[in-house]
């Protein structure tokens, strides 16, 4: 679907609430470290591997918030700031601009105020979420559901009736799991418990999914009291 | 004997400059200017600062003719005018009108320096409204109040919320006649508007440009300064019409790099005005002779590696008689106009009388 930036969509919020969330994004330490002018030459665009599968413009993220476009920045914070691979192959900016972390900043503006067309975009993604910050990898060979990936052909559905014999197959020792990717131990597991809790991981996943939320916090707080951790995730 | 003498006609930034290099070297120069005062159009039009450095204008222009003001080797003629010239290199004959008598000036060489005039944006068409509506200006008009501090809405004397600038008014137009770039505007209307935002922190300022022409360090020093620190809005697209909406201006373009029409309502639009050649440019040409472009600046004959001499030997022009000039240029070409003037005439010394 082509990129709709007129005027007047999301007319219903209002433009104090846009600019809220805009100054968010302005007051974030690394906004004045990645956004400076935007020449709108496109060199970002001609770089950008998702610019070239969908209606996306790294340009268009740089120049409206270079030219402190409220409205438009919104527009972008709920659809396009989505398309992007996070990639970062537009820093290549003549004026060192980073439209990619311009959008690492916007999406987390996004996330943390619950806009709806985030939780959209995350929804696909619960379940890894929910892997990756219940066991600290992010795939994991029991993911490989005969019906979970049908595009890899039916030969998926043999390997995971077998799939601890198949993994015993591989020599490092590490890699003979089938929740996890690789054994993780239970010191490391425990430090990203605290790190997704101080830096505010936490409340990034609740504004979101409520949820997955309660279900992962439920998850960390058995563990990290079993650790002598008091930590409560409110 | 060769006359050696040097004529500069004209008294801005070019001519007090050559001015000074002649009287430096030890020769003589008669400095004419029609005004009676020296400092050319940034000071009759009331710059408020120079381009890209800020500086005062005043200031920046006192200091640079204090050395010409009081100097034996320079005759100042304030209120004269150059009606009539004869002669060839070694020994011009040039008639005067001083404070409204005949006076004849006999010089060895000249050079010209009666620099430009601003675009009149209402010569060709009204499209832009200059003369109808009070709150389209020009930047003369916004030099005025911004060296006065008082940065209003002429209609109604109110501080604006919303100003822009329209680049390439009658520059780069076929269809006035004007094809080239105006070389300044581009500065000045960024200049401008870090100063406007300076004054006028709440107020938001556009600049509408086909093309930004900031070459060499006003890249950096202003173009990038108004856009990253005062966060002025460079947007690419003309526009094409403005029409009054109530108290406002509706300013109607394309923002080409949106792709998306734009019809923004602003409370003052500043129009960048750019170069013509002065009515003195025009007359100078006539009276000496001189080939003039097709846009009726002086012609220089030697390229780009010859950027005073005209057609007629012993006659050079220097500044934005020659077109559009900024004032590194104008110096510049006045300090090799001086040299060449001087070698002219030293030449001209072997020529018998």
């Amino acid at each position: 679907m082509a990129l709709d930036l007129s005027y007047n969509k999301y007319s219903d919020v209002s433009y104090d609430e846009k600019e809220r969330l805009f100054e968010e994004c302005k007051a974030d330490d690394r906004w004045s470290h990645v956004l400076y002018g935007c020449y709108e030459c496109g060199i970002c665009v001609a770089a950008c591997p998702s610019a070239r599968f969908y209606d996306f413009s790294p340009r268009i993220i740089a120049q409206a918030a270079a030219r402190e476009d409220v409205d438009l920045v919104y527009t972008l914070m709920n659809d396009s700031v989505w398309d992007c691979s996070q990639c970062f192959s537009c820093d290549r900016c003549p004026r060192q601009n980073s439209p990619g972390q311009i959008i690492t900043v916007m999406r987390e503006v996004a996330v943390r105020n619950g806009l709806q067309t985030a939780k959209k975009a995350l929804e696909g993604y619960g379940r890894i979420i929910y892997k990756i910050m219940s066991t600290g990898s992010q795939v994991s060979p029991d993911m490989l559901q005969p019906n979970a990936f049908p595009d890899w052909g039916g030969h998926v559905g043999e390997i995971s009736d077998n799939l601890e014999v198949w993994r015993k197959a591989l020599p490092p020792e590490t890699l003979h799991t089938t929740e996890t990717g690789w054994v993780v131990d239970d010191k490391t597991i425990i430090e990203l418990y605290l790190i997704w809790h101080m830096t505010g991981v936490m409340d990034m996943i609740e504004s979101i999914d409520e949820g997955l939320h309660m279900i992962l916090v439920d998850v960390m707080e058995e563990k990290l009291e079993e650790a002598g951790y008091d930590v409560t995730f409110d | 004997m060769a006359n050696q003498n040097i004529l500069i006609i004209g008294g801005g930034p070019a001519g007090i400059e050559a001015a000074k290099g002649i009287a430096a070297l030890g020769y003589k120069a008669i400095l004419v200017e029609k005004r009676d005062r020296l400092g050319g159009t940034p000071d009759e039009a009331q710059y408020a600062a120079l381009t890209p450095d800020f500086r005062d204008t005043d200031e920046a222009l006192g200091e640079m003719m204090a050395p010409v003001l009081d100097n034996e080797n320079v005759n100042i003629l304030y209120n004269t005018l150059i009606t009539g010239a004869e002669g060839s290199i070694g020994n011009f004959n040039v008639k005067a009108l001083s404070l409204g008598k005949e006076i004849e000036i006999k010089a060895g060489a000249v050079i010209i320096s009666t620099g430009f005039q601003h675009f009149d944006p209402g010569r060709e068409t009204q499209k832009y409204g200059y003369y109808e509506h009070d709150d389209v200006i020009t930047l003369t008009d916004a030099e005025k109040m911004l060296k006065a501090h008082n940065f209003v809405r002429p209609s109604n004397g109110e501080k604006p919320k919303r100003v822009c600038f329209i680049q390439c008014v009658g520059s780069r137009d076929r269809q006035i006649g004007n094809e080239y770039c105006s070389k300044v505007c581009c500065g000045i209307a960024s200049k401008q508007s870090i100063e406007i935002r300076r004054l006028l922190p709440d107020c938001k300022v556009f600049i509408f440009y086909i093309d930004m022409r900031m070459y060499g360090y006003w890249e950096n020093e202003i173009y990038w300064v108004a856009q990253e620190q005062h966060k002025v809005n460079y947007v690419k697209g003309m526009a094409t019409e403005i029409v009054k909406k109530g108290d406002k201006l509706l300013v109607k373009g394309e923002d080409t790099t949106l792709r998306r029409p734009m019809e923004v309502p602003m409370d003052l639009v500043i129009l960048s005005v750019g170069m013509e050649p002065s009515e003195g440019t025009k007359q100078m040409a006539s009276v000496f002779g001189l080939k003039q472009n097709k846009y009726h600046f002086i012609e220089t004959t030697g390229g780009v590696l010859d950027t005073v001499s005209t057609s007629v030997p012993g006659v050079f022009a220097a500044g934005a008689a020659t077109g559009p000039a900024d004032l590194e240029d104008s110096v510049s070409s006045a300090g090799l106009a001086a040299m060449k003037a001087i070698a002219a005439v030293r030449q001209s010394q072997k020529i018998p009388a």
